[in-house]
């Protein structure tokens, strides 16, 4: 058989796959060292952190004006955790809704799951469409919102549903037929169990919404998310500070991720306590 | 007491497990009443809207709810909007079937060949992770990759590889289908990987034991149970490349419209029923492609 040398050229083939992913990135960021007076490419005429001074508003006064980050930074930080609140609580209802068999749930799990699928600029257009018909304003806390959730509550769902799916609703079952509370039996047994579910619908709900931008474009009103204020440089030329700010927010984002491994770990560490057995 | 013999057959029709289970359902309908409602609202509702949107009187700054198919007309007898929809669909064909082509060989390594589960894992997350970071960045980051003094041509300048900087690479054609290839090709590598690395290890092996080669293996057993992955990676690419609009704008150089764009013009100049008009069509060709792919696999059952 020909796998010994299928092996290894899959092998580079993966490597080179990777440095496809990660190459721009990294090249991103080597340029967001570049010096005042250096442009968006190379070569990198002297190492500094002049942009990101710049993209803080520290640098002295330069012909490039200063990104819209600080109130839309703001803005998009709210509107990621009012979207995780909400599509994390949707999407856990509506899974567990689904661990009961029900007529038309057939239907009802392609409707959730449309959300995710929908192309951002239909369904912006169409709310924009809608806002404009009944005469409500918009704006980023009222229009991209419900947006947002719509976009975030099918990942909270399936996600949600794939916990569900794994425990054997006798276990709660068990605990209240013994005499423990509701209360009690959903703090000791029950969310113990969807915890790990919580945590990455939180997660997802949190990311997608913070960079999310299509459905925002059309529904934000005059108040921009950060994402729109980076899109408005897309037009005019751009300089190494929106290459700082790629850095700072990639960073952010990393940051939210491993916060997210070390709450699961701690949690699976503990998992013995909390009676889950792994699936 | 005969009160209390006579009560009984009152009541026997309704078990306790009819009971509970009707008791279930109503829970059910509850919980599922918000987020239900929530999309029918958020979602449904707008998607009529535009349809309803795309009949109504153009006028130039404003948009007057008198129904009238000008728009449609405009729309179907323009040159500049057919051919987005011909684009649009040929950029969705190419960046499709290159997000298969580079995808499906390191699903394969991952999937089959990757034995260790940490090292799988691992390789996945990888892969995965650039999904973590802000689209809008991983668009822009290929701006200083491809320009005309962009990293790959300075790399092949020193190589020798060509004289010129080339300058088909950036505000290209070219430019739209690698950046959309990058940013799309997870969608595709996770269910494939996820479909390969559920194939039992035992069927390979029986084949194997049976003296078929890699070729054989891979044709007869591999592929077929990873064509599932391939459909659903379809299913998720399809509707993100149609619906596309920000990787034109920023690394086409304004050469590339889709009817992404097309929309996002219109409603720039306040052109709502256009904007419509088109939003439908690409409403009508997502749809048919889900349609599509959806006969050849149900998502529900592979979840």
């Amino acid at each position: 058989m020909q796998v010994g040398l299928l092996r290894p050229a899959l092998a580079l083939y993966a490597a080179l796959f990777l440095l496809f992913l990660y190459g721009p990135m990294i090249v991103l960021a080597i340029l967001s060292f570049q010096s005042q007076g250096g442009g968006p490419q190379f070569p990198i005429q002297e190492w500094s952190v002049y942009w990101y001074k710049h993209l803080l508003g520290l640098a002295e006064t330069s012909r490039v004006s200063q990104l819209p980050v600080g109130d839309s930074l703001i803005r998009s930080l709210v509107l990621a955790f009012l979207t995780t609140v909400v599509s994390v609580t949707l999407g856990t209802m509506s899974a567990e809704a689904f661990r009961t068999r029900f007529k038309g749930s057939g239907p009802v799990f392609y409707l959730i799951i449309l959300g995710m699928m929908v192309p951002g600029v239909l369904v912006g257009l169409g709310v924009a469409l809608l806002s404009n018909f009944l005469d409500i304003g918009r704006a980023w806390w009222s229009t991209s919102f419900v947006l947002h959730v719509v976009y975030t509550f099918p990942f909270a769902f399936l996600v949600m549903l794939a916990i569900f799916n794994r425990f054997d609703r006798s276990v709660e079952e068990a605990s209240l037929s013994l005499g423990v509370s509701p209360a009690q039996t959903f703090r000791r047994v029950t969310f113990p169990l969807i915890f790990p579910g919580v945590l990455s619908a939180m997660l997802f709900s949190f990311t997608l919404s913070y960079d999310e931008f299509s459905r925002t474009l059309f529904t934000a009103g005059a108040d921009l998310t950060l994402p729109l204020a980076i899109y408005g440089t897309f037009s005019v030329e751009i300089y190494p500070n929106v290459f700082a700010f790629g850095v700072l927010t990639t960073l952010f984002s990393f940051t939210l991720l491993v916060i997210y491994g070390l709450l699961m770990k701690r949690f699976t560490r503990n998992k013995r306590f909390a009676g889950q057995e792994d699936a | 007491m005969t009160t209390v013999i006579e009560d009984f057959p009152d009541e026997p029709a309704v078990s306790p497990a009819a009971t509970r289970e009707a008791k279930d359902r109503r829970r059910a309908f509850l919980l599922l009443t918000p987020g239900v409602l929530w999309m029918v609202l958020f979602m449904l509702m707008p998607l009529v809207m535009v349809i309803y949107v795309s009949f109504w009187t153009q006028s130039t700054f404003a948009v007057e709810p008198t129904l009238t198919t000008a728009s449609w007309e405009r729309f179907l007898s323009s040159p500049t909007y057919l051919t987005a929809i011909g684009t649009t669909l040929k950029t969705w064909i190419i960046v499709l079937l290159a997000t298969i082509v580079v995808g499906y060989p390191v699903a394969l390594f991952i999937g089959l060949f990757v034995k260790n589960r940490t090292l799988q894992t691992a390789l996945l997350v990888a892969c995965v992770i650039p999904f973590w970071t802000s689209f809008l960045i991983r668009v822009i980051a290929w701006r200083p990759m491809l320009g005309t003094e962009g990293a790959i041509n300075i790399i092949l300048l020193k190589l020798g590889i060509v004289s010129e900087p080339l300058s088909f690479l950036l505000f290209s054609e070219f430019s739209v289908y690698v950046g959309m290839t990058q940013i799309y090709c997870v969608f595709m590598v996770g269910p494939i990987t996820f479909m390969i690395a559920r194939i039992d290890d035992s069927i390979i092996e029986a084949a194997r034991d049976l003296g078929a080669s890699f070729g054989t293996i891979f044709r007869r057993i591999v592929l077929p149970l990873s064509l599932p992955g391939v459909i659903v990676g379809t299913i998720f690419v399809s509707v993100m490349v149609l619906g596309e609009f920000a990787t034109a704008a920023s690394l086409s150089g304004r050469k590339v419209n889709l009817l992404g764009n097309i929309i996002v013009s219109q409603v720039g100049s306040l052109k709502w029923a256009f904007a419509a008009v088109a939003g439908v069509v690409l409403t009508v060709i997502i749809t048919a492609v889900i349609t599509l792919a959806l006969r050849v696999v149900d998502i529900r059952k592979e979840m």
